[in-house]
């Protein structure tokens, strides 16, 4: 376990704060939760970077994926889980397609992104998109930018989905309270969380 | 059966093997248990059973108990029978007298958790092998004369050097390769790594000394037909394939005196058909009638018949005189009788190109080591100039993708092992490259540098010092420029944690190595096993590095696993000596294992005979009757007749109907009413 230092002063005890791994930091449960709801060989990393190395998000961000197999690997969850790049993923599984372990990384973030959940670990930014699915059946509503583009191009000025049948969202809504995502992204939000 | 009216006295010898069985059950119960068992006369436990002070137990016991039976409770018969039947053979009894129970391998190692569970298999285990002790009945080994010669097959550096091993201990040898010429896969390679020789030019000597040795019968652009016998009279039939053109001996042999080819090319210069040479990897033409390189033995010229015309030009051109090529040459076979056979077949590269994104195939400037090595070697199709395939220019930045297709779990034409020379034949790469071409940087992309070898990690030292960079990154994928070919190789640092995207001039990709297409038909003529990944199954990893589970065929070189030219000579090396030990010795004895016929009992139907997949049945006229009689050498005791036979009249020694039924008996009755 990490020690403190008693400096008395609270950014020289940041700066100096103990960084060494400890057994103790990790949770073998988590990794076991990552490969039960991955579905895929998480622990089997060997770290080779062929996924960073695919990632399209890894050059325009600080998401790394193989850090985060890494963290699975070690049951780092509170490192895992607390970190924002978590949610930069894109899962467009180029990852997947060339792991040369057959591990699906892509599925670990999203086994991870369930996890944190339960923590209430969420952006704002897809609370809201819960919200817009809940309200429109769209994560990304139609709007009229959108819908003077599709009259130019001789479509409908509504996509043949909810929004052209809007008799279906309360059949979404269904889905979505029974796994309580809206309330949980409504409460969440309305707490001031992330 | 009179041996069944002898009382049995079985002793029964349980080995701990340290806590390996000792640790998972209980031995004493086992021990006592034993005692129980009809015919038990004495039972015995010892910590190392195979040890001196175990074997003479063993030895000691038979005597003091006037036992007729053994039975040794430990390992698998396969490491320890040779051991206990010795045993049992010094305490008097014949060594067929014995019977193994394996409660290690077969017990205490899968059932390591459950101790109740473990001691009662054991006591199954014991009580089966006691039921068909008390029914073993002396045997005697046969003894077949070993053919004094022997053969090898595939004339690489590995099979070349067995050969010249075997030969040189004066064994008559029979060296074959399907190619036209000896060499293999190492004469196309440029330099050997770490000592930077020139691997033609330390080949050169041996594929020499192979055409000249008087003990070795060269059998070039020839292949295995047929194969039959046993370990110490294999008959082989080897398919001569036509090559179109005589040698001086074989024209001699045609009344062309002073003829044949003297690998003068004038052939070759008249001849119209241009074809790819497949030596040069496709990246050099050859015609019809070609040498692979100039230092080709024997120095034959070869037609490919797939190609060639028949315009007779080349005909003409060779002459009167040498009257070397026949147009209308047919393939040709000849048997050979060898005692044992080395197989040294080699490797192919995994068609990589399959491996889409590193864009083999699909970019000029993609090569593979190999062509590397083509591209490199002074005898090249570029005379050892390193140049771009796009626009011929000289490339200054190159990558080497290490792994490519190696270590890989995603299955299609990806291996998950490690092909074991690729790391350390990228380092020469990149030494080669820094070495002729001012300026240039190789960049080698890699997840663990394996420089595992006697001078190899010097030699990483050596070439980073010199200026290689490496990233420690498997390489994602690559990128073509479609104007300049130039790529763009994608990865990530792992080290600094940050993706990469490097522009270079060429790549060359480490692909992973798997076995020959050929290899399947080959080891199935030759009864040998393969391993899940394909390579040839040595009889143990360990113990029996060169041998096979077919007694008189044993494995060299890269066909049994992926191994560098050091590793593929030590193991030639090896395989030569345990080829020579059986003929040397002048004779094998059999395992007495074969079927016999009980001439009373059977009726000459003779349906036992087409059915024995090893030939070893006849029927014969005996008494004025018809039956049917075992060539004991060529029998395998498969069982195949003896479980057929509708009159009972086949007796698999050793495995007897009775032996056999005790045995079940004995575990479906648990040791109740037999």
């Amino acid at each position: 376990m990490a020690t403190d230092k008693n400096y008395g002063n609270p950014e020289l005890e940041n700066k100096l704060r103990d960084r060494y791994y400890y057994t103790t930091d990790s949770n073998p449960e988590f990794l076991e939760d990552v490969k039960t709801l991955s579905r895929t060989i998480a622990h089997m990393c060997f770290q080779c970077g062929t996924c960073t190395g695919s990632c399209p998000s890894a050059p325009r961000s600080s998401y790394r994926i193989r850090l985060f197999m890494r963290r699975g690997v070690l049951g780092l969850e509170q490192e895992a889980l607390n970190d924002p790049d978590l949610w930069l993923c894109t899962t467009c599984y180029s990852c997947t397609d060339r792991c040369p372990r057959d591990i699906a990384p892509t599925d670990v973030i999203m086994a991870m992104r369930n996890l944190a959940f339960k923590y209430d670990i969420v952006p704002r930014n897809f609370l809201k998109t819960v919200q817009l699915i809940y309200n429109t059946g769209h994560g990304v509503p139609n709007n009229d930018v959108n819908r003077a583009a599709r009259v130019k191009l001789g479509l409908t000025a509504d996509p043949p989905t909810t929004h052209g049948y809007p008799e279906f969202i309360p059949g979404i809504q269904k889905i979505m309270d029974h796994y309580e995502m809206k309330d949980n992204a409504d409460r969440i939000l309305a707490e001031g969380g992330q | 059966m009179a041996e069944a009216k002898e009382q049995p006295r079985i002793g029964v010898f349980i080995c701990h093997c340290g806590t390996n069985i000792a640790g998972s059950l209980s031995i004493e119960e086992v021990k006592e248990y034993a005692m129980t068992l009809p015919g038990v006369v004495a039972a015995e436990e010892y910590q190392y059973m195979c040890s001196t002070p175990g074997q003479s137990l063993i030895a000691d016991a038979i005597a003091e108990h006037k036992l007729n039976g053994v039975v040794v409770a430990a390992c698998s018969p396969r490491l320890h029978e040779p051991t206990f039947r010795t045993a049992t053979q010094e305490g008097g009894l014949n060594k067929f007298r014995f019977e193994m129970a394996n409660i290690r391998d077969q017990n205490s190692w899968v059932h390591m958790h459950d101790w109740e569970g473990a001691t009662s298999k054991a006591k199954d285990q014991v009580r089966i092998a006691v039921a068909k002790a008390r029914l073993l009945e002396d045997l005697e080994p046969k003894s077949v004369p070993v053919e004094h010669a022997a053969l090898v097959l595939g004339a690489g550096v590995g099979g070349m050097q067995a050969a010249l091993d075997l030969a040189s201990a004066g064994i008559k040898t029979y060296l074959v390769d399907k190619d036209p010429t000896v060499g293999g896969r190492m004469s196309q390679l440029d330099k050997t790594f770490p000592t930077l020789d020139c691997s033609q030019c330390i080949l050169t000597p041996k594929m020499v000394d192979v055409g000249r040795h008087p003990n070795i019968e060269l059998r070039t652009f020839t292949e295995v037909e047929n194969v039959e016998g046993y370990i110490g009279n294999f008959t082989i039939t080897l398919r001569k394939k036509a090559r179109g053109v005589l040698s001086p001996a074989e024209a001699e042999e045609r009344g062309i005196v002073g003829g044949g080819c003297n690998g003068c090319g004038d052939c070759s210069e008249v001849c119209p058909v241009i074809k790819p040479n497949p030596f040069e990897l496709g990246m050099a033409p050859r015609k019809a009638i070609y040498i692979y390189h100039p230092q080709v033995n024997p120095l034959l010229y070869t037609i490919d018949f797939d190609s060639c015309v028949k315009c007779g030009l080349c005909v003409t051109a060779c002459g009167e005189e040498k009257k070397a090529i026949d147009l209308d040459m047919v393939d040709t076979f000849e048997q050979v009788k060898v005692g044992t056979c080395i197989l040294a077949i080699g490797y192919d590269l995994i068609p990589i190109e399959e491996k889409t994104e590193w864009g083999y195939k699909r970019y000029d400037n993609v090569i593979t080591g190999l062509e590397f090595e083509r591209l490199i070697c002074a005898s090249g199709p570029t005379g050892g100039k390193l140049i771009r395939p796009s626009d011929g220019q000289i490339p200054k930045k190159i990558g080497f993708v290490l792994c490519a297709g190696s270590r890989d779990n995603t299955g299609g034409v990806a291996k998950p092992y490690c092909s074991r020379f690729c790391c350390m034949y990228s380092l020469k790469h990149a030494h080669q490259i820094m070495e002729k071409i001012p300026g240039a940087v190789p960049y080698i992309f890699y997840m663990d540098i394996r420089s595992f070898g006697k001078m190899y990690e010097e030699f990483y030292y050596r070439i980073q010092n010199e200026g290689a960079k490496f990233i420690r990154g498997r390489v994602a994928n690559i990128l073509e420029d479609p104007s300049s070919k130039n790529l763009t190789v994608f990865t990530e640092d792992t080290l600094l944690g940050r993706p990469l995207s490097l522009e270079m001039d060429m790549v060359v990709l480490a692909a992973a190595i798997q076995p020959k297409p050929e290899a399947e038909r080959i080891r199935q003529m030759f009864g040998v096993s393969k391993s899940q990944d394909g390579w040839l199954l040595e009889a143990h990893p360990k113990l029996n590095p060169c041998g096979t589970t077919t007694a008189g065929i044993y494995l060299a070189g890269v066909c049994q696993g992926p191994k560098d030219i050091p590793d593929t000579v030590a193991q030639a090396e090896g395989a030569a000596s345990a080829a020579s030990i059986p003929i040397h010795t002048g004779e094998v004895q059999l395992e007495p294992y074969f079927a016999q016929c009980v001439d009373e009992l059977c009726a000459g139907c003779g349906m036992c005979v087409n059915l024995c997949p090893y030939g070893a049945l006849a029927l014969v006229e005996k008494n004025g009757r018809t039956v049917m009689e075992v060539t004991e050498a060529k029998c395998k005791g498969c069982g195949t007749c003896g479980g057929f036979c509708p009159g009972g009249a086949i007796k698999m020694q050793h495995f007897t109907s009775p032996q056999i039924c005790a045995q079940i008996d004995a575990f479906l009755l648990e040791g109740g009413e037999q």
